[in-house]
């Protein structure tokens, strides 16, 4: 890992983490860094090596998870979710420039598809058992209008 | 799972350059807009565009004093597969809610999706269609946000590789509407899953949950800015309706939500480069509701262009309310919404062969457009070509009526009139009825060859279209034959004449007019039988023999 570490400084970084903040920041390249500020591109040099992406921002991150953290919650998250992001840190410094993108992990063999032939779920009264909030024969759920 | 991720995250970097690939989330940029027409025309981009276009363009701006509409349109599918996208439950519209779901649909933990073949079919259908090309291979990618009617907390569909892109849709304006025609680029179709049902209690305290639609599969059309009128961006809604229902993939029904268009018009004064804040606007049931909210939204626009308050168009989305003719803000959109798409882990890429493509090419109809310029070359009517196009099974019934021999001008006068006015008042489909193009041709054919006569024609087609059976065989059993003996003619046209000595005095005094009623006298006493030329010349010289 060092070795690598120590090989990544002298990398190109990806095209994308040093593509400059002119043009509009794709969703994409804000998952990349995980709800940091959109518009914010980190300069090359200081981008090269692990940990080199964005800190963590716990609120931000339980607000879009729509989850509730305690503080102390958030002091005991952090430094892990930290360790996850600069792991993908290293793994961006890899030079891919000679590498054949591929789309996704691993190659299907053979068809990956069903034919479309229906067939009902037999165990119904387990899944409407499963649902917390039931006013047969709708899922009732707190009251939504016109919110996003 | 590390690996996965950067797999996807490389995904980007070879397909940066593709400014499609936003246009979902995010304002396109400017280069995005310049219509397709224009750039396949003019060599610059700054080139005074001799686009097809232009006669609307021009009219626009006749209308909008100084300022010009640019009008985009996404719309929502719904394919007529048996089963849901990715899990096997069957889905039929009005279905007691929430009886067809699965774990997979539910989104519960642990489930898999699998992708149905049909929908894929279906995609590359429409794609090829739509003119677009095809991705060999694409991918599904999760679109995450948080609503009730979304079990699993995203929805599967197609970010930044969609399976068919940059295609392109030809139409005909309706001639009621000055006529013309128009080319629409066509940005991508992707496949992507439809979400559950959402409604309101009446107390309004909570909402209620219907998941048999969560999971249907859904094909999104997004168009080039290159309308530029409300009536056009109906007709490219209707031609889009027209060309899934040609297809099959789907019933195209706007009333169920099969198809749904999502509209967003923005207005700037003519010559400027940059576009206006563009504003979505949703909820319209039917084409002439997209015609009417549209320019509704541009006027609303203009008027506060004029009025020095063009910083009152702020990015919302509006709905259109039928009942008052209006749009209403339904939420203004603050800042972008942060999808945060990534590559769907659970599905596989879709990789596609060209083989399998070249097998749904030959599979392919006869699609809207073509068929439009086949009638066109026949030398019909611009009216009878886009109402015989219109409905596939109006088109395949007048097809099949020439290839019995039937002349066309003529099958399609009865088509578009006796044949239309009975379906629109029965309510039913041309292919519903008892009449088959064989006897509509064997009624064309035994017109012309002077058998019946055109009057004894349209009673034979409404008996037939109504009970069935045969042209010979109605007019054999009623009698029908016309009557072209000209010695026959003559005893009646003496017997009505004898029977109006009255009448007769008038016409030889001069009421010439009064051969009407004797044509009509004889007509009726042939039982509508009588060979109509014929009558009018024996009648004629017999009225005028002093």
């Amino acid at each position: 890992m060092t070795a690598m570490l120590s090989a990544a400084a002298a990398i190109p970084r990806l095209r994308l983490v040093t593509r400059p903040a002119a043009r509009l920041p794709s969703a994409r390249s804000n998952w990349l860094r995980p709800l940091s500020s959109a518009t914010h591109v980190t300069p090359p040099a200081a981008a090269a090596g692990a940990g080199s992406l964005e800190p963590p921002d716990l609120h931000r991150l339980a607000n879009a998870a729509r989850i509730s953290l305690t503080l102390q919650e958030v002091e005991e998250f952090e430094p892990k979710i930290r360790q996850v992001i600069d792991l993908f840190g290293q793994l961006q410094a890899v030079d891919l420039e000679s590498i054949e993108p591929s789309l996704r992990a691993g190659t299907a063999t053979g068809s990956s598809l069903r034919e479309d032939k229906p067939e009902t779920f037999v165990n119904r009264d387990a899944i409407v058992e499963a649902i917390p909030s039931y006013d047969d024969p709708y899922i009732k759920v707190p009251r939504v209008l016109n919110k996003e | 799972m590390a690996l996965t991720l950067l797999r996807g995250m490389r995904t980007p970097v070879s397909l940066r350059s593709n400014t499609g690939l936003f246009f979902n989330v995010l304002r396109p940029r400017l280069s995005h807009f310049t219509t397709r027409a224009e750039s396949a025309q003019a060599t610059e981009p700054k080139a005074v565009p001799k686009s097809i276009q232009l006669a609307t363009k021009e009219a626009a701006e006749q209308n909008t004093q100084g300022f010009e509409a640019i009008i985009g349109i996404e719309t929502h599918v719904q394919l007529s597969t048996v089963t849901k996208a990715f899990c096997s439950c069957p889905y039929d519209y009005g279905s007691q809610p929430n009886s067809t779901v699965c774990p997979t649909c539910m989104g519960h933990p642990g489930t898999l999706p699998v992708l149905n073949e049909r929908v894929v079919e279906c995609a590359v259908k429409l794609g090829l269609a739509l003119n677009c090309e095809i991705s060999m291979t694409s991918k599904f990618d999760r679109k995450q946000y948080f609503y009730p009617d979304l079990p699993k907390g995203y929805q599967i569909s197609q970010f930044d590789i969609p399976i068919a892109k940059k295609g392109y849709v030809d139409l005909d304006l309706p001639v009621e509407f000055g006529g013309g025609h128009r080319k629409f680029g066509i940005t991508r179709v992707h496949m992507e899953e439809d979400a559950g049902k959402l409604l309101h209690s009446e107390s309004g305290s909570y909402s209620q949950v219907d998941l048999n639609r969560a999971g249907v599969p859904l094909l999104e059309i997004v168009s080039e800015p290159d309308m530029r009128t409300g009536i056009e961006a109906a007709e490219y809604g209707a031609e889009l309706q027209r060309i899934v229902r040609y297809l099959g993939v789907s019933n195209g029904n706007m009333q169920e939500g099969s198809l749904r268009c999502d509209v967003n018009v923005s207005v700037r004064p003519v010559g400027q480069s940059e576009f206006g804040t563009k504003v979505e606007i949703k909820n319209m049931n039917s084409f002439s509701e997209i015609n009417r909210a549209i320019d509704y939204e541009i006027s609303r626009q203009i008027m506060l262009h004029k009025e020095g308050q063009a910083d009152q168009i702020v990015q919302e989305t509006r709905l259109w309310d039928e009942s008052s003719q209006k749009t209403f803000t339904m939420r203004k959109k603050e800042g972008l919404v942060n999808y945060r798409y990534f590559p769907e882990p659970d599905l596989p890429e879709v990789v596609l062969t060209t083989d399998y493509i070249d097998e749904i090419s030959k599979s392919m109809p006869e699609l809207p457009e073509a068929k439009r310029r086949r009638y066109e070359n026949m030398g019909l009517s611009m009216q009878d070509v886009l109402f015989l196009a219109n409905d596939d099974n109006v088109a395949h019934f007048f097809d099949s009526t020439l290839e019995y021999g039937a002349d066309a001008k003529l099958a399609c006068n009865w088509i578009m009139s006796d044949i239309a006015a009975y379906l629109k008042n029965e309510k039913l489909s041309i292919h519903e009825t008892k009449l088959t193009p064989l006897e509509l041709s064997e009624l064309i054919a035994s017109i012309k060859n002077g058998t019946i006569s055109g009057k004894i024609g349209k009673e034979i087609l409404f008996e037939l279209i109504a009970k069935g059976g045969t042209v010979k065989g109605v007019i054999e059993e009623k009698d029908l034959v016309q009557i072209a003996d000209p010695a026959a003619i003559e005893a009646m046209v003496d017997k009505v004449i004898a029977d109006n000595p009255k009448q007769l005095e008038e016409y030889r005094a001069g009421k010439t007019k009064l051969q009407g009623f004797f044509a009509g006298q004889v007509m009726k006493a042939s039982k509508g039988k009588a060979n109509p030329v014929l009558l009018n010349k024996i009648l004629g010289e017999k009225l005028n023999a002093k």
